[in-house]
């Protein structure tokens, strides 16, 4: 009885931090309207946002004024995760709405596009050329919040009783600074100089304002989302690639990465592990592609070679922005992109997939395997990588902790095309498409579209929730809630 | 309005002075780097610390310049021993310039040279000592007093 | 009498002290282990003290108001920089000096006012140094390191033997401060020739040693 008595006050202060989140969610529910100033013709729309927009702010309102501590109360790690979790079920409900009223999708449509956004995938079902601006940007907008952890970054900044150790619960533990407001402030400055340096370098690629935007958008949060059917490939500039390039690969790194290379401590980046994998992985993902894919497929040789490379950074990257269709590729194509989507980007970054961390440790500790059958036999081996400045000593715990990660990834993976495969898709197609849903990648052979079938949407969306949040956090914050509601009910 | 200052805070030592420190000071805002040899102890760090945590030696000056010390505000010694305490809050001070210093002393006959030193010392033994005296002494004397009073 | 007061022990202080006393000095040895204090009073002639010498009291207790001499040489750093302070501000012992196993410490110990010297920096320099090259015996760094001083013996394929002083291009801040030829220290001028079987004492600074050596042994 007391224990109930103690779980509701816990969950009373749960609600109080999601009621925060969506309160902060109300105002991006309101930043799409700033299309209006493209097309002020559209403000007949603006109701499809201004509706979910209230109701996300009163939901909000209602949650911190009613729930709110009074008293000081310090949240467990579990209980972090279940904020992150009711909070994301609550954005992603809040945002069908412009989707639905808008664009009159179906739910299962609208949950698909809104995960999509929020997860930074970037599959999509809707049609581009018909869709209003407000929506387009509001798409845009929520890959970018998206990237860079929403959540975590407004409850970093309060850092009230829900410590950093949340950001762990996200997924995302980098400490840029010596206290988690500074890195978080460190890693907005990164990412809003990200922004406005894309956008900037979009227009003067040649894309009109409202597509620089949008794009830039959608590059540095390894989105994906474009204003045109055909993606990054309607352009067919060099110049626009290679922005994009550039932009899917900043974002694709580490935040701690990043800051590094900022700051100029070119040194420390060949250190890096992940920087190792990208220089493997990115040349010879691009080579086989040239050789064996693109040369035979596309005229002149400068195009061929363009598609190497702009494909195998966005599939490695995660992005998702496409310059050509996949239709005609042939089977090697498709293993070396399905590898570099599964393989994925950086850790703590925008990026999906498994992570080149990981990769890079399993392969240094399959190293070490090795190295060690020729030392003496009773010689220590401490194994170690480098993180920024500082060894990191890597003990057996954290090599399991990786392998059953991978191993969950892949069983997800198996299942999830397994289920694509159910409606009739080639084999390719299937384990292509739930590739690019689980890594939040968003390339597209096309089975995704307004028409597929509904559970092949709905695996999809799981994927992309499961792959974002790194599985654990939402399976063990859901369990935990159900679990909650149960003693709570009782 | 009190203006708040974001700190440089380094703490040598995550002992549980150290760790109880470094805790407080990183929910209280301010950055926080904890430096100690043995990496368990920084398990006692808290669900709040968001500071860094660095494995080393603090008597050695490398691990000192890896920890940013010229940019510190506040170096707190509170490892379990005095000596270590005694050289980190020296070398902080006189060969870093550190506006301030504070090293925990458990002897407390170690501590008058320090104090010639200029270095902020606190003797957990003599604060203690003092305070626990001072409780008996009181009740000491109303004993007295009702005795003499019977 | 010179009185010397050791905290530390192991070999090396039991070779030290050993010296010290047949030098004719009184040493008394303050160390933390009960069987190695054992040890050490059994094998020399010194008083031996057990105790912790960066405790003011052990230090009282071990003669330290009397001493002329302190040496701290235990494992630690740290501590043979606490005891060096308590003996010269509690204690005013006129000559102090600390060993240092961080070799960066020796800077830091010189600023804080105690004399100290690494022996790391020591077996380095002659592991650097005396690779390849026989003729160099006892190479010791002075002046807290900052300038090294070496005793180089000229054989017959030595390219100065017949040169004179003044013929020799030594670089800028070194110089041969002494010949000793046979049993005779020649004070070297300009003018003095150098012949085989000279052991000259070569005073350079660290980074010049290797090219001043070379200059004086290596035939080109």
């Amino acid at each position: 009885m007391r224990y109930t008595q103690e779980l509701k006050h816990r969950y009373y202060t749960i609600l109080a931090y999601v009621g925060f989140i969506f309160i902060l969610n109300a105002f991006v529910l309101l930043l799409p309207l700033t299309a209006l100033l493209w097309i002020p013709g559209e403000i007949g729309l603006s109701a499809g946002f201004l509706i979910p927009c209230a109701l996300s702010a009163v939901a909000g309102l209602l949650f911190w004024k009613v729930f709110r501590p009074r008293a000081y109360t310090t949240l467990s790690v579990q209980e972090g995760g279940v904020i992150v979790l009711i909070s994301w079920l609550g954005i992603f409900a809040f945002s069908t709405i412009p989707f639905i009223i808008i664009s009159r999708l179906t739910f299962t449509q609208a949950v698909f596009e809104v995960v999509s956004g929020w997860t930074t995938t970037g599959l999509s079902v809707i049609d581009v050329t018909v869709t209003p601006k407000c929506i387009l940007l509001f798409r845009s907008i929520i890959q970018l919040f998206g990237g860079a952890g929403f959540a975590i970054i407004m409850l970093a900044w309060i850092s009230g009783p829900v410590g950093p150790g949340h950001s762990i619960a996200e997924g995302k533990s980098e400490q840029l600074a010596p206290h988690v407001k500074e890195s978080a402030k460190l890693v907005m400055m990164i990412y809003t100089g990200y922004a406005i340096a894309g956008s900037i370098a979009y227009i003067l690629a040649g894309m009109s304002t409202f597509d620089a935007i949008n794009h830039a958008f959608a590059a540095i949060s390894t989105g994906g989302f474009s204003t045109k059917p055909d993606s990054i490939g309607a352009w067919n500039s060099v110049s626009v690639e290679s922005v994009s390039i550039v932009l899917m690969i900043l974002g694709n790194l580490n935040f701690l990465t990043a800051y590094i290379l900022l700051r100029g401590k070119l040194r420390l980046l060949l250190r890096n592990g992940e920087i190792h994998v990208m220089a493997l992985l990115l040349p010879l993902g691009m080579a086989i592609i040239f050789f064996e894919v693109s040369s035979l497929l596309y005229e002149p040789l400068g195009k061929a070679v363009r598609v190497a490379v702009f494909e195998t950074v966005s599939s490695l990257t995660t992005t998702g922005f496409s310059t050509v269709g996949y239709k005609e590729w042939n089977a090697l194509g498709f293993i070396v992109l399905i590898s570099l989507m599964l393989i994925g980007g950086g850790t703590c970054s925008t990026a999906g997939g498994i992570k080149q961390f990981r990769i890079h440790l399993l392969a240094k500790a399959l190293w070490w395997e090795l190295k060690r059958f020729f030392l003496p036999r009773t010689a220590v081996m401490e194994t170690y990588i480098w993180q920024g400045e500082n060894k990191e000593f890597i003990t057996d715990r954290r090599i399991r902790e990786i392998a059953v990660f991978i191993f969950l990834y892949c069983a997800t993976f198996v299942i999830g095309s397994a289920i694509v495969a159910y409606y009739g898709y080639s084999l390719r197609d299937s384990l292509f498409e739930f590739a690019s849903a689980l890594g939040t990648v968003g390339l597209s052979v096309g089975i995704t579209s307004p028409d597929a079938p509904v559970l092949v949407l709905w695996a999809e969306i799981v994927g992309m929730f499961l792959g974002r949040f790194e599985f654990f956090v939402i399976i063990i914050s859901a369990v935990k809630l159900f679990k909650d509601i149960l003693d709570i009910a009782r | 309005m009190k203006k708040y200052k974001r700190l440089y805070i380094i703490i040598v030592g995550c002992g549980r002075l150290g760790a109880y420190l470094a805790n407080r000071f990183s929910h209280a805002g301010h950055s926080v780097v904890v430096i100690d040899q043995d990496m368990e102890s920084f398990e006692k760090l808290s669900f709040h610390f968001s500071g860094f945590k660095m494995e080393g030696d603090a008597t050695e000056v490398q691990v000192l310049k890896q920890a940013k010390i010229k940019n510190a505000d506040l170096l707190l010694a509170t490892t379990e021993h005095d000596n270590i305490n005694l050289m980190v809050a020296q070398v902080g001070k006189k060969i870093f310039n550190v506006p301030r210093v504070m090293a925990r002393v458990y002897i407390p006959d170690r501590e008058d040279i320090y104090r010639e030193l200029d270095i902020e010392t606190i003797c957990p033994t003599t604060i203690v000592g003092d305070l626990v005296a001072d409780m008996y002494a009181a009740s000491f004397f109303d004993d007295n007093l009702e005795e003499g009073t019977s | 009498m010179n009185e010397i007061l050791i905290v530390g022990g192991g070999k090396i202080v039991y070779f030290l002290t050993r010296m010290f006393i047949a030098k004719g000095s009184r040493v008394t040895i303050i160390n933390k282990d009960k069987a190695e204090c054992t040890r050490l009073a059994r094998a020399l002639k010194a008083t031996v003290v057990y105790g912790d010498g960066s405790d003011p009291v052990i230090l009282e207790e071990a003669g330290a108001g009397a001493v002329d001499t302190i040496i701290a040489m235990t494992p630690n750093d740290q501590d043979n920089l606490v005891i060096c302070q308590l003996a010269i501000m509690r204690f005013s012992v006129p000559r102090s000096l600390a060993l240092v196993s961080d070799p960066d410490n020796e800077v830091v110990f010189h600023e804080l006012g105690i004399s100290a010297f690494s022996t790391t920096r020591i077996i380095s320099n002659i592991i650097e140094q005396k690779a390849g090259f026989e003729e160099i015996a006892n190479l010791i760094p002075v002046g807290e390191g900052k300038v090294t001083l070496a005793e180089v013996i000229l054989d017959e394929t030595s390219p100065v033997i017949g040169k004179s002083l003044r013929e020799i291009d030594m670089p800028y801040q070194s110089l041969i401060g002494y010949v000793l030829r046979g049993e005779k220290p020649i004070v070297p001028r300009g003018d003095t020739v150098l012949n085989a079987g000279d052991r000259l004492i070569v005073i350079a600074l660290p980074d010049q040693y290797g090219q001043v050596i070379s200059l004086l042994t290596r035939s080109s």
